[in-house]
């Protein structure tokens, strides 16, 4: 699942390592998240977008068909 | 150890627990199995093994019924469904018992017990199924 997790976490300055403390996971899961080769629970992407100040639909929204992975 | 808080590696310990779970099974079934070709079907029942196999079966039966029971897609009343199960359970019970009592060598006391002895252990899947449906309404 694509998303822009990664460019959303530089802006606020933060490193993998100090958003999973944040939102109280492992960085190994952000790292895959970021990635895209996992997908998290809405419970997650909510506290992922609270710690970067975003909404879901910034950080995950795809228009339906667009360059589907 | 800490309390895994994380949801990918929660999932990945329960998927981990799954695989030693299925490994565990197959190391019970080999070692019944072995009971079983030397020392015959009685040997096998004798070893706790397999009050533990058939207890985690039963166990499991259970927990996946709450699973089936949501891929029920009928709209039919889940008292109407109980009462058909109890009436073809109670028939059962009865067919078996009436055969036992008038096979040589059973009393009418074994045909009653064997009866009701199917009946109670029938009757205990029947109603977790009807509390689940009656859950889910």
């Amino acid at each position: 699942m694509e998303n822009k997790i990664k460019i959303a976490r530089v802006q606020v300055d933060l490193t993998q390592q100090q958003l999973a403390e944040k939102v109280g996971i492992t960085r190994q899961t952000i790292s895959l998240i970021e990635k895209g080769k996992y997908n998290p629970s809405l419970k997650l992407c909510l506290e992922i977008c609270y710690a970067v100040n975003k909404t879901l639909d910034e950080l995950f929204w795809k228009e339906k068909g667009s360059d589907e992975k | 150890m800490k309390k895994i808080k994380d949801e990918r590696l929660a999932l990945k310990n329960l998927n981990n627990i799954r695989i030693a779970y299925i490994i565990q099974t197959i190391g019970i079934l080999g070692i019944l199995g072995y009971d079983f070709v030397t020392k015959g079907i009685d040997g096998m029942t004798e070893n706790p093994l397999w009050f533990v196999f058939i207890l985690t079966t039963i166990i499991s039966a259970y927990l996946s019924m709450s699973i089936s029971i949501d891929y029920e897609a009928s709209e039919k009343s889940p008292k109407k469904s109980f009462i058909n199960s109890l009436v073809v359970l109670l028939l059962i019970s009865i067919v078996v018992g009436i055969l036992v009592v008038l096979t040589d060598g059973f009393s009418t006391v074994n045909g009653i017990m064997i009866g009701a002895i199917l009946f109670i252990c029938g009757l205990f899947p029947i109603i977790y199924i009807y509390y689940l449906r009656r859950r889910d309404k």
